[in-house]
């Protein structure tokens, strides 16, 4: 059941602390360094957060060294879960106008 | 150097010693009807038919048809020519609002900034802007994001500002000190009529003078008196201090 499965990924070790942390978009690396988190797990988390649109991969940026780097945007603002009729999960994503605004300010910054 | 925008409204640039602050951010705040459209409706006008530069209105309270009859009923007669032919780019509530989805006129917005077309921006109002976020604490990021992006494609933008009270004292919000300018018109009744000023309370980077000037709205729009003395000429009931 989706509203359960939901639940059991943002109750992962993590997985809040990766949401909570990825207002302004970040790369895997960044996460695992600031947060503490092994790489690998944080990787795998990354997946399971992108998997259920909880996250979502923002863009492919050029790091210093000229590498691609995958950041990661949280597509979540709330969540509301309910148990009066049966269990339901409402996601209530970011607003497409404060989507539009980050990216067009963070073009700026690149600039 | 500094360089400066010129409203072209009578007065109000030697009050502002020369302009608006290039690429800055100005909030227009006053009651209902102390003038604010028009001073924003004029500073687009000014742009496009005495500084060769064009414009952006944005407005959530009109459409385009009310807003071309507002400025020609002001006596800016070639407002509609010069939306007509793009001088003056108008989005109106109809647009900015349609099928209650924002974000896709934000879309064309943005790229119409970027377009480095335009050097003159109206946000009528912010209050109707700050509707598309959930919170205070995004209410002020996205003010701060936008006005940077306004002023990284070289536009000097009014934002208008619904001031609930008579005189601002009571109430200054966030957005004041969000800005980069702060102008007050306002408005107090007389037996005659009513005694218009205006208030220039902050200008970043600018030298200004923030006295209380009086000004009058008439054919041709704001003008503004410089001489401020007519002010202490007021008796104290009529001082809106």
């Amino acid at each position: 059941m989706a509203s359960a499965e939901i639940l059991q990924t943002l109750g992962n070790k993590y997985s809040a602390e990766i949401l909570d942390a990825t207002d302004e978009p970040q790369s895997a690396q960044e996460l695992s360094d600031e947060l503490g988190i092994p790489i690998a797990t944080c990787y795998r988390r990354i997946d399971e957060l992108t998997e259920h649109d909880l996250l979502e991969l923002h863009d492919n940026i050029l790091s210093d060294d000229r590498r691609r780097i995958k950041v990661y945007r949280r597509n979540v603002d709330t969540v509301h879960i309910d148990f009066e009729e049966s269990l339901t999960v409402d996601i209530e994503e970011r607003t497409e106008v404060t989507n539009k605004l980050d990216e067009a300010w963070r073009t700026l910054s690149e600039g | 150097m500094i360089e400066l925008t010129k409203t072209g409204v009578d007065g109000l640039d030697e009050i502002l010693n020369g302009g608006i602050v290039k690429n800055s951010t100005t909030l227009v705040s006053g009651n209902p009807g102390a003038g604010k459209s028009i001073l924003c409706l004029q500073f687009i006008y000014n742009g496009v038919e005495q500084f060769d530069e064009k414009g952006i209105y944005l407005t959530f309270e009109e459409d385009e048809s009310d807003l071309r009859e507002a400025a020609e009923s002001i006596g800016f007669e070639n407002w509609g020519e010069h939306v007509d032919n793009g001088d003056i780019k108008v989005y109106d509530k109809k647009v900015l609002l349609r099928e209650n989805d924002f974000s896709s006129s934000l879309e064309l917005l943005l790229d119409d900034f970027e377009d480095n077309d335009y050097d003159r921006v109206v946000l009528d109002s912010l209050a109707m802007f700050e509707l598309f976020f959930e919170d205070e604490q995004e209410k002020r990021t996205y003010l701060l994001k936008f006005t940077d992006i306004l002023s990284e494609n070289n536009l000097t933008t009014l934002m208008t500002n619904e001031q609930g009270a008579v005189f601002p004292e009571t109430e200054i919000g966030l957005e004041n000190y969000l800005t980069d300018g702060n102008i007050y018109l306002i408005q107090t009744p007389t037996e005659s009529g009513v005694n218009r000023y205006l208030w220039v309370a902050k200008m970043r980077k600018q030298n200004i003078e923030t006295d209380i000037f009086p000004m009058e709205i008439s054919q041709g729009g704001i003008r503004v008196h410089q001489n401020a003395s007519a002010f202490s000429m007021m008796s104290e009931d009529d001082s809106p201090l």
